[in-house]
């Protein structure tokens, strides 16, 4: 998801690859299985939540990756990252925030949470070619 | 921050990728480095003083100077 230029040619951003996919998958898995029925029995339930929980956890180790993406990699690159993070994850919590307000105020259609996160990462993919510098 | 690195680099041959690895950083920071996108930390100054065997002023201009 994250990407300096046309491919990862560093260590670091190599192993950010695999894991990405690696927790991706899990993540795709998981959703893919509720889609087709596999979950259809204890949906609604109390014990839904570990469902729940269990989809959650490949983005938290996502994040982790990211995290570690960060520490691998060089001031440069671990600068440029980060501005394009926390820009990204600004813009998706004020988009986030208005739909809610909007929600709550103007009738607007409900949107589920999860959403935040594929959100944050559409909005990464818009800012990151224009934040390039440290600076 | 301007500098000279691009042409010391250039006078040895040297490619932004052989830079890096002697340097312990990525192409893309080179080329940052060179391009003024990125100010480097004081110890990547220092490494690319010792590296080039030059003071740190002599190869990055000092803004406050």
């Amino acid at each position: 998801m994250l990407s300096l230029g046309p491919k990862q040619t560093t260590a670091a951003g190599r192993r950010y690859v695999i894991r990405t996919m690696a927790f991706m998958a899990g993540y795709v898995a998981i959703n893919l299985a509720a889609i087709f029925g596999a979950f259809d029995e204890i949906i609604g339930a109390p014990v839904a939540w570990a469902l729940a929980l269990a989809v959650s956890a490949p983005v938290m180790g996502q994040i982790w990756a990211t995290l570690m993406l960060l520490r691998e990699s060089d001031e440069f690159v671990r600068s440029v990252i980060a501005k394009q993070f926390i820009l990204s994850a600004g813009i998706a919590m004020a988009i986030a925030t208005a739909w809610g307000f909007g929600e709550s105020y103007a009738g607007a259609y409900h949107l589920p949470a999860w959403i935040i996160y594929p959100l944050f990462w559409a909005c990464f993919g818009v800012v990151a070619p224009f934040v390039r510098s440290s600076n | 921050m301007k500098n000279r690195l691009k042409l010391l680099r250039v006078e040895r041959g040297w490619t932004q990728e052989q830079l890096g690895q002697a340097l312990g950083v990525s192409r893309q920071a080179v080329n940052a480095l060179e391009t003024e996108k990125h100010d480097p930390s004081l110890d990547l100054a220092y490494r690319i003083a010792v590296l080039f065997a030059r003071p740190v002023e002599d190869i990055f201009d000092n803004p406050h100077a």
